[in-house]
């Protein structure tokens, strides 16, 4: 019996997975059709001159809205007036909304805001944002804190593209994490932006620790020489992600006293930190500093003492000197890191 | 009850409870990877990969491919590599030391001349010979490192030591990546806050008989011959419902060796490759878990469904049989090195579940598939069959054929590689032969690799491969 219903289970799923292919095939005949109307569609939006669209001309292309009103086929043309708005701005970018506007795309998108599937939600929020349809914008403030990673993601991005610096107003509230991810999704938005002097400060102490970084990246990136010694004060942070922030931080918004910072709080560091903070001195490393980058030639971890070195050839222009010195005096053999850092300094 | 009954009835429902169990995973591991896949596809939708091909922000890769006697191709290999999209990546090459002209082809190719580099020994390698670099600008991100011959495992630890990047991505070098696999490969280290993702997989398919041009693939062909067709399904099954599955559950184990990234600092951390097994792939993983699991951190091992790589299947029954030997070594000595968590509650799903599943079905399954095989036939032949074990051991078979049915239906459901309707029925032909013409060699070799183990056997075994030129010129 067991066996029998064993091969009638597979007899079953072959027939369906035919059937699918048949239906298949079917259906890529009828979505060419779709795909070429939509085309039609979004040709005429981008290349006529005219400003507003012939909405006669829709309504004939998609045969009396009859069409339009076939789910399929408007998930299909969404998708395709999506892609084509990635592409390009200007006039036909607006055209482009006008035309997702008449066929009452929008609407559709607005009501899926409320599904209880999360990744229709997010895709309602991402099509509204692609087409800036900015009139709800104050709702999506509410999707930024939501439980699902993907909805608050989208709705991030919603409000920094319609609102810029401005939008980032939710890192005041939210609790959720921001990935990784969506920092750098964020921060390459904020690049097509005109820079602004947004107050980040209060976002150093946030309780929320992907908040504590992303700010600290945009100290980095807007170079917010002014907020040097809140940015200082992070070194002290209990999350080691927001210490190790605040020193490459440190490496584009310093003053003459940021290695005393770094060097103070160098033996309480890992190494990971440590390392970090020694390429911090590649750049910053003067003179001063010399004597602190010579002791670490002896330290056990070559890759600290290659750094070090690094850091002192670049330390004023008595550095490279020092290290050459230190190489013939040393009872340690350092040779090859010297011959490593005249390699790398002579490219 | 005489003993002879007793044996009989014990061997009956000892396989039948085995088949059972074995049965209700491949349920679940259906179940799972519908769930899994169906969330990846999701989320992908609104994923733009161009954002992180030109952000400064995105993390930095390294490439590290071993090379060895590659000679032939290494050439068209290495510019394959350099033409990946990702702004922040660096392709080290390891020349493991070639006895042919590998390393001269990289010289003249690329206009390299022999760099004064100190190597940081943070995992111990055999000695280096030299560090490449190119005068050339344009390769400013290629690196060639000349080094003793130590094996794939020791060549992989060097280029860890040399890379200074977060994360690294191991290749063999023969292996043709889509041209967005890093990008691809980089988002699972950046998408959760909760966990520390340490490594990260993607789906390995087979190119033989595919279109490649200039190191790129062009077009996709489910393979002529039957051995690599045959493989094609194996892969499919896998990939896309086993380690899809594995990932739900953050039970993952094994990150193929052909193509997979990793947290270079956790790496470091736990010692790097061990270079004295066969599965340094698999005990790298294992190793990595056993090491965030002790020290209580939340760790993930990702994986994704997308086909980024391509490599070529063994062709003949030679290179394949030698293949598998190595496989079930490197699973027993892996199983071997890290005993400690078996059934151990302390190592959560990874000790509870993944490797018991891995002793009795992957390590276990071959040699009580082969003593059950040699029961009935002794049984035959002593005109005492039992007739149950037969019917068992048809519905085992017809279960595996269903198994690799649903596999290719969920293939054509989600990335279907293979577009004409014949080829999907050519690949549910091969699944209703595997079990008679393929399975027996796989647990046969799997048997032979139990063997080579008790006598010491360590060797990689010869992996020639025909390239996927000579592919071509066939074709």
């Amino acid at each position: 019996m067991a066996l029998l219903a064993i091969v009638i289970l597979m007899v079953c799923l072959l027939s369906f997975m035919l059937l699918y292919l048949l239906i298949k095939a079917g259906h890529e005949k009828k979505h060419a059709h779709w795909r070429s109307l939509a085309n039609t569609l979004i040709h005429k939006a981008v290349f006529d001159d005219e400003d507003k669209i012939d909405e006669r001309f829709i309504r004939e292309t998609l045969n009396d809205d009859k069409l339009a009103k076939n789910r399929y086929f408007r998930k299909l043309l969404t998708g395709e007036i999506i892609s084509a708005k990635k592409n390009i701005t200007g006039t036909a970018a607006e055209n482009l909304i006008q035309l997702y506007r008449m066929l009452n795309l929008d609407k559709y998108a607005i009501k899926n805001l409320n599904s209880m599937r999360w990744y229709i939600k997010a895709q309602a929020i991402h099509e509204l944002t692609i087409m800036q349809i900015s009139d709800l914008v104050e709702h999506l403030h509410l999707f930024t804190n939501d439980p699902n990673e993907y909805v608050r993601m989208e709705a991030q991005t919603a409000l920094v593209q319609f609102n810029g610096f401005d939008g980032l107003s939710f890192l005041d509230t939210i609790t959720h994490p921001i990935s990784d991810w969506q920092q750098i999704k964020l921060l390459q938005l904020l690049t097509l932006l005109p820079p602004s002097l947004i107050d980040i400060a209060p976002w150093f102490q946030s309780e929320n620790t992907s908040v504590a970084v992303f700010a600290l990246k945009l100290a980095r990136n807007y170079h917010r020489f002014e907020q040097h010694d809140a940015i200082a004060k992070c070194l002290d942070h209990p999350d080691s992600q927001v210490r190790l922030e605040a020193i490459l931080c440190l490496n584009e918004v310093y003053t003459d006293e940021t290695t005393d910072h770094l060097i103070s709080r160098f033996l309480n560091e890992s190494l990971k930190h440590q390392l970090a903070m020694i390429r911090v001195m590649q750049t910053l490393g003067t003179e001063r500093d010399i004597l602190f980058l010579t002791d670490l030639l002896n330290h056990e971890s070559d890759l600290l003492k290659l750094d070090a070195a690094r850091a002192l050839a670049n330390a004023g222009n008595n550095g490279m000197a020092s290290l050459e010195e230190y190489s013939k005096q040393s009872e340690q053999d350092i040779t090859e890191i010297v011959l490593h850092i005249k390699r790398e300094m002579s490219v | 009850m005489s003993w002879q009954t007793f044996l009989l009835h014990a061997f009956t429902y000892g396989i039948l409870v085995y088949s059972m169990i074995l049965l209700t995973f491949y349920l679940l591991i259906g179940a799972f990877s519908i769930l899994e896949t169906r969330a990846y596809l999701h989320k992908n939708r609104f994923t733009d990969y161009r954002m992180l091909a030109s952000s400064n922000e995105a993390p930095t890769m390294s490439i590290l491919a071993p090379a060895y006697n590659e000679g032939p191709t290494i050439i068209e290999n290495v510019r394959s590599l350099l033409s990946l999209h990702y702004n922040n990546l660096d392709v080290i090459i390891i020349n493991d030391g070639s006895k042919d002209d590998t390393l001269e082809k990289l010289i003249n190719a690329y206009d390299l001349y022999k760099a004064d580099f100190f190597v940081t020994q943070q995992i111990k390698t055999k000695a280096v010979k030299g560090i490449y670099r190119s005068h050339n600008p344009v390769y400013r991100k290629l690196t060639i490192v000349d080094k003793e011959n130590g094996g794939k495992a020791d060549a992989l630890n060097v280029g860890i030591n040399i890379a200074r990047s977060d994360y690294f991505v191991c290749i063999d070098v023969d292996c043709i990546l889509e041209q967005d696999a890093i990008l691809k490969l980089a988002k699972p280290f950046l998408e959760t806050s909760t966990h520390r993702v340490i490594a990260a997989g993607g789906v390995v398919r087979v190119a033989n008989s595919c279109e490649i041009e200039g190191g790129r693939l062009v077009k996709v062909n489910l393979p002529k011959k039957f051995l690599p067709r045959i493989q094609t399904l194996e892969y499919i099954r896998a990939f896309l419902l086993s380690r899809m599955a594995w990932t739900r559950l953050n039970g993952l184990l094994l990150i193929s060796g052909a193509f997979g990234a990793f947290d270079r600092e956790i790496v470091i951390n736990c010692g790097g490759y061990h270079t004295d097994t066969v599965g340094e792939d698999m005990e790298l993983v294992v190793r990595m878990r056993r090491y965030m699991e002790e020290r209580e951190e939340p760790y993930k091992v990702g994986f994704i469904p997308d086909p980024l790589c391509w490599t070529e299947a063994p062709s003949s029954y030679r290179i394949l049989g030698r293949q598998r030997n190595r496989w079930t070594r490197g699973t027993i000595e892996t199983l071997r090195s890290h005993k400690k968590m078996f059934f151990n509650p302390n190592y959560g799903i990874l000790g509870m579940l993944s490797y018991p599943y891995w002793f009795f079905f992957e390590f276990l399954a071959p040699i009580i598939e082969f003593l059950g095989t040699v029961g009935i036939v002794i049984y035959f032949f002593t005109y005492a069959v039992n007739w149950s074990a037969v019917v068992i051991m048809i519905g085992v078979i017809c279960i595996g054929i269903l198994y690799s049915i649903f596999a290719i239906l969920m293939e054509v459901l989600t990335y279907n590689q293979y577009k004409q309707r014949k080829d999907i029925l050519r690949l549910v032909l091969v699944a209703i032969l595997e079990p008679f013409i393929f399975h027996p060699f796989v647990v046969w070799s799997a048997v032979l690799g139990n063997i080579s183990l008790l006598r010491k056997q360590n060797s990689w075994g010869e992996m020639t491969r025909q390239g996927f030129t000579a592919d071509k010129k066939a074709r």
